[in-house]
């Protein structure tokens, strides 16, 4: 295996844009704007020579001209014009190029004769090239957003790399609105030269990474993946998430990412033996980065589950077993225990229902027990929920003034309630903190919440039992390789 | 390996059932006691040495659809069905039949499969899973990539639905799974230090006193022309 040491490239001490424009909306001067908005840390030298002047920065004709070291060149000039400006990046001494220009081999044979010309050059000079057909790089430590799409993600310890850039792209955004933080990104694109198993390699001995997310499709004969996987998933959990798996989706990937889908029954088991957690859908991509980059991994696969509803508690359990998680039955202790703090004709089992106790005391009590029993490795709280101001009634009619001043009542109890710090979420993070367990919440409610559940109390939730279970179960398999691993 | 270059040297897609034991019997993977014979007494005598029943199959590299032409002959329990069953192979009219296999007959109502395949990405991947004629159908089976540690073999069996057949079956003992994990890691080596090797295909492998055993073979050759 190739040692590629992608330090430069993602943080750059300064950054050329060969193309750059001062003509809104198109992609030369789009890139170079979400790298100014986004506060980069080190130089940037717009390229053309065309004009003066770019967002206020001085313009030069070509890299040549560029009178300091340049770390990174991003390209975004016809495919054409690109062997060129890898010749003259190469003179100039740039070690990176990132190729946003695109008709190379995902076009067909013309563009692949054109991408081998690239590479051939880039070689010569000792350039390694993102892309080409790439949507850009981030890295949260630079403030790096040399990115197409205006995102600004959240930072964090989630470092990700995507076949596709707008899956890729995409995840950034939906980090932003689920409170998932992102350390580097980059849209490999067609994976000329640098590929997902150097990617995967550097993700693995970066400090900062402690998640690796990988969106992925075709497997170029060159790349070795197996050993980088394998590796990679010994130091740090690799959530893998796979196009092209079925026939139709098969087909699509051979026209879309110039690279023919593997078999997949073969990929799927040596993903299985590697230790990937293998994800086989966008929202669950998202879920499980949530949960491995901020909980701690389970020892076993037990749960302890406490509800404010039988059928909600029905509904968990049914999934935690249908996951291979169990839900083992509580204890004569525990149940004794709990006599003290819920009504007399509460379930007295896990899961632990509630029934029709509101208040917030007896919720975070029993929670405490739940996490503190030896007899499970992960506690889901279903009903955890941040007050909100809700009270929905109808304004249309006029309601007598006992209504309404009742109505007010209620209205007065929630804006306090939610003016405060949520008592709940508090009370878990305070659990959270003196345990090794995950607790995970689940609203069972609206979804907007969850980024302030995370930001504010750095409690993982989700709003709905199911999407808890499956992230929780992919920890708990992912705990269990790493136990096993010490076999290899 | 010899018996490989030999075949590769005569531009063979595949090694004959018996060669291909020859092969993986190097490798220590158990396989059925058997003797090639052109002649009904050379058939005779084979199978008194190893006793009877015995069966009897048409053999030679283009054989290696012997059930599709209806070239075995199961459970010849003495002598005179063993004449038989050859007089019928020989008088044949759609195919010609020069050399046989006269093999030991392992009785069993439990059939696995094990193979190798070797993939463009991953190179020679291990299965292992539920054999017989059915296993097409059920496509119940495992895979991994060689090598294979003793723990990935292991897995393995916990990995195919039907895994309970391993356990204790109709009165017959739980599979060995140290041998048959010495098996699968076998065929991952077999296929790691024989880049002409394709494909494994080890159908049935059957349990005798809960070991697994051979009982028919083929291996294919990559075959350049």
């Amino acid at each position: 295996m190739k040692n590629s040491n992608l330090d430069r490239l993602f943080n750059p001490k300064s950054i050329a844009m060969v193309g750059a424009s001062a003509t809104p909306f198109k992609w030369g001067s789009i890139i170079p704007l979400n790298i100014l908005k986004g506060n980069y840390r080190g130089k940037f030298f717009p390229v053309n020579p065309g004009i003066d002047r770019v967002l206020g920065h001085e313009c030069y004709p070509t890299v040549m001209d560029i009178p300091e070291t340049v770390d990174v060149a991003l390209v975004s000039t016809p495919a054409k014009t690109v062997p060129g400006i890898v010749k003259q990046c190469g003179e100039k001494g740039i070690p990176f190029l990132v190729i946003i220009s695109a008709n190379f081999s995902e076009t067909g044979p013309r563009g692949a004769a054109l991408e081998a010309q690239v590479l051939e050059t880039a070689r010569q000079h000792g350039i390694r090239l993102v892309g080409p057909n790439t949507m850009g790089i981030y890295s949260s430590r630079s403030d790096l957003h040399a990115l197409m799409p205006p995102t600004m993600p959240l930072k964090g310890p989630v470092s990700m790399f995507s076949q596709s850039g707008n899956v890729g792209v995409q995840m950034l955004a939906w980090g932003m609105d689920e409170g998932v933080g992102f350390n580097k990104f980059v849209s490999s694109g067609n994976e000329g030269d640098l590929n997902s198993a150097d990617y995967l390699q550097y993700f693995a001995n970066d400090e900062d990474t402690r998640v690796i997310l990988a969106y992925m499709e075709g497997l170029g004969p060159g790349l070795d993946l197996f050993p980088a996987v394998q590796a990679a998933s010994l130091q740090k959990p690799v959530l893998l998430f796979k196009g092209g798996r079925t026939d139709a989706g098969g087909k699509a990937a051979a026209s879309h990412s110039g690279t023919i889908a593997g078999s997949n029954r073969i990929f799927k088991a040596a993903m299985h033996q590697a230790g990937v957690i293998e994800i086989h859908t966008s929202q669950a991509l998202m879920d499980c980065a949530k949960a491995f980059s901020n909980c701690p991994l389970p020892r076993g696969n037990r749960v302890g589950i406490l509800t404010r509803g039988g059928g909600w508690g029905v509904i968990t359990s049914d999934s935690c077993e249908e996951s291979g998680m169990e839900v083992p039955p509580l204890p004569d202790v525990l149940i004794k225990k709990i006599d003290k703090l819920l009504p007399s004709y509460w379930s007295r089992g896990n899961p632990v229902d509630m029934v029709a106790a509101i208040s917030n005391d007896p919720f975070l009590e029993c929670l405490e027990i739940l996490t503190g029993w030896d007899g499970v490795d992960a506690v889901i709280a279903l009903g955890a929920t941040r007050a909100t101001a809700k009270f929905p009634f109808s304004e249309d009619v006029t309601k007598p003034p006992e209504v309404m001043r009742a109505i007010e009542k209620y209205l007065k109890f929630r804006r306090t309630i939610s003016a405060q710090p949520d008592a709940i979420l508090t009370g878990i993070k305070r659990l959270a903190d003196t345990t090794e367990k995950p607790i995970v919440a689940v609203s069972i409610g609206p979804d907007h919440l969850h980024r302030a559940t995370l930001q504010d109390y750095q409690v993982v939730s989700y709003p709905t039992p199911e999407r808890a279970v499956r992230a929780i179960a992919h920890m708990v398999n992912y705990a269990s390789f790493k136990k096993t691993a010490r076999f290899y | 390996m010899e018996l490989i270059q030999n075949a590769l040297d005569r531009d063979a897609k595949n090694l004959s059932e018996y060669e291909s034991k020859r092969v993986l019997s190097a490798y220590g993977i158990p396989v059925t006691r058997e003797k090639t014979v052109r002649t009904k007494d050379e058939a005779i005598a084979a199978a008194t040495d190893m006793g009877y029943p015995v069966v009897l199959k048409g053999s030679g590299e283009a054989m290696s659809h012997k059930t599709e032409l209806d070239l075995i002959a199961l459970d010849l329990k003495d002598e005179q069905s063993l004449k038989e069953a050859f007089g019928e192979f020989k008088n044949r009219q759609d195919i010609t039949v020069e050399e046989f296999l006269v093999q030991q007959m392992v009785k069993g109502n439990r059939e696995l499969l094990a193979g190798l395949k070797r993939d463009p990405q991953f190179g020679p991947c291990v299965m292992f899973g539920l054999g017989g004629i059915m296993a097409e159908v059920l496509e119940d089976i495992a895979i991994r990539v060689a090598p294979l540690s003793e723990f990935d073999a292991m897995d393995m069996m916990d990995d195919i639905r039907a895994k309970k057949i391993l356990n204790a079956f109709r009165g017959k003992p739980p599979v060995d799974r140290a041998a048959l994990a010495q098996l699968l890691m076998a065929l991952g080596k077999l296929g790691l230090e024989n880049e002409a090797v394709t494909e494994i295909d080890i159908n049935p492998v059957k349990l005798v006193d809960g070991k697994p055993v051979a009982v028919d073979a083929l291996i294919v050759l990559k075959n350049e022309g």
